[in-house]
């Protein structure tokens, strides 16, 4: 050492200048970088959360916009569904209504024909009838001879049957 | 031409300045030469040792010698000291001036040393390869403060010519006490200031020796209210010192083998400077990178020790050449070496730590 003393260096000086020197370091460290490191270190995580978690919302919003998107194309189909059903069930009831109107109305109107095709035969049978009678009263007028009532209703019966 | 004469505000600038170079030319050494100098100080006593402040007894026969060095080390260490206490106290997310200054800092060699090396040895360097950066920056950067070599206390002359011949005798060198230029101070205490235009009072051997033919007793030459001796400043330039350089170099080089043994393990970071494996030529490599190692404390220690002992001798002649204007250019360049010199210390701790632990086998080629 004391060929270098020349140039300033001895072992008194250069161990207080080690000593100096790591006590720095090691009052920096603490002091220091660790505070500031850490500070760094939290604040990336905080943006990095920050982000993450706008990118989760943003991600919700897309979701809940989806999913209300959805909703919203379920109910548009299910009312179209709704029109189509209840339009169905016009259409069939209307349908059925109608057949059963026509059913009703034909009953009604065989109904109504039987009744006056039963009328009409009765009426033609009545005329019939009176025809007979009115015919047989003339032939009586004309033979002039009366017949009594039982024979009277022989003689109809017979030609009724026999137009028959 | 023209103008110039028209505008009064810029006349005036260049009138200033150019009596003002006048005044300093005259005021400084080079006036001194034809009776001027009134300006001037003495060129600073350089010397490459530490100048000792003062001697503090520790034990009987043993006195610690505290030199200014030492003392401008520990207020380097004081004002870091400081700024992290004032960051630390302060620290919160969104940051304030200083906290920006610090994580500015901090994310610089961060992101150095992880572009160097992988995350987690950056955080293991980074602690160390900082301390430098900001005890260097620091240290050079209050070297260049006023006051540091310009405040001190005087020694007188009995007792410089007794360091001189002490100097000369371990050097092995003849004492010459004609080389011992001393400076009149005013007043009677121990502290001084070199005086404005005290360059005319600097005593050499001749006036002495002529002092002892006349009066027989040299202090009889000086004057009443003076005193004749030399300026030990208490504050120098931490990094004018071998003994910082040295310890810094030395700090970081232990700490570079260190991690270099603790990440690639005993025998892989021994193997590379005693290498049996790869022949003759392979351990002859081996044994000069282990040279090399100690290569490196050298020219760390020196290049910063050179570069600023040099600012300071430089910084010297210019206010002994050029009072008053002379050092304001070097002031800046020596703000900018000062900084290049803490970024090229810290940054090559860097590199070789990220060197010491990379395995010789992959890469390092």
């Amino acid at each position: 050492m004391s060929a270098l003393t020349p140039l300033g260096l001895n072992l008194s000086g250069l161990i207080t200048q080690i000593i100096s020197f790591v006590i720095l370091f090691t009052i920096l460290y603490k002091l220091l970088y660790q505070p500031v490191i850490n500070m760094l270190d939290q604040r990336s995580a905080k943006i990095k959360d920050n982000l993450d978690a706008a990118e989760k919302a943003k991600q919700d919003i897309a979701s809940s916009e989806q999913s209300i998107q959805d909703s919203l194309l379920a109910a548009k189909q299910e009312r179209q569904q709704m029109i189509i059903e209840a339009k169905e069930a016009a259409a069939k009831f209307r349908e059925e209504e109608m057949n059963k109107a026509k059913s009703d109305i034909e009953a009604e109107w065989i109904k109504a024909r039987s009744e006056i095709q039963r009328e009409k035969d009765a009426a033609i049978d009545e005329v019939r009838r009176n025809f007979a009678g009115l015919v047989i009263t003339a032939a009586e007028k004309v033979i002039d001879t009366s017949l009594d009532d039982k024979s009277h209703g022989e003689v109809i019966e017979k030609v009724l049957k026999k137009s028959i | 031409m023209s103008i110039i004469f028209r505008n009064t505000k810029l006349l005036l600038i260049i009138i200033a300045s150019i009596s003002v170079f006048v005044i300093s030319i005259l005021g400084g050494a080079l006036g001194n030469q034809f009776g001027g100098g009134f300006l001037g100080a003495p060129l600073a006593h350089i010397q490459i040792s530490a100048e000792t402040v003062t001697k503090i007894k520790i034990t009987e026969g043993y006195k610690y010698a505290l030199t200014n060095t030492v003392i401008a080390t520990w207020l380097s260490i004081f004002v870091l000291i400081l700024f992290s206490f004032f960051i630390k106290k302060s620290i919160s997310d969104v940051p304030g001036r200083l906290q920006s200054i610090a994580e500015i800092i901090v994310e610089f060699f961060l992101n150095l040393a992880e572009s160097m090396t992988s995350p987690e040895k950056a955080r293991k360097f980074l602690p160390l390869v900082l301390t430098i950066f900001l005890f260097v920056l620091t240290s050079n950067w209050l070297g260049i403060l006023p006051g540091f070599g310009t405040i001190g206390k005087i020694e007188s002359r009995e007792d410089a010519i007794h360091h001189a011949q002490d100097l000369a005798e371990i050097q092995g060198k003849k004492f010459d006490e004609s080389k011992v230029h001393t400076v009149l101070f005013d007043g009677e205490g121990s502290f001084g200031v070199l005086p404005i235009g005290s360059i005319r009072d600097v005593k050499s051997h001749d006036d002495h020796s002529s002092g002892h033919k006349t009066d027989d007793h040299k202090h009889k030459a000086v004057e009443k209210g003076k005193q004749e001796g030399l300026l030990i400043p208490y504050f120098r330039s931490a990094n004018t010192d071998l003994n910082t350089t040295l310890a810094i170099a030395i700090v970081a080089m232990v700490l570079v083998h260190f991690w270099g043994f603790s990440i690639l393990g005993f025998g892989s970071h021994l193997s590379k400077f005693i290498n049996f494996k790869s022949g003759p030529v392979g351990f002859f490599v081996g044994i000069l990178e282990g040279i090399s190692e100690f290569a490196r404390i050298i020219s760390f220690t020196f290049r910063l020790f050179g570069n600023i002992f040099a600012g300071e001798v430089l910084l010297f002649a210019m206010a002994f050449l050029l009072p008053l204007i002379g050092i304001i250019p070097f002031l800046g360049l020596e703000l900018f070496v000062g900084l290049i010199q803490a970024l090229i210390f810290s940054v090559l701790t860097l590199v070789f730590a990220a060197m010491a632990t990379v395995n010789h086998g992959d890469g390092d080629h």
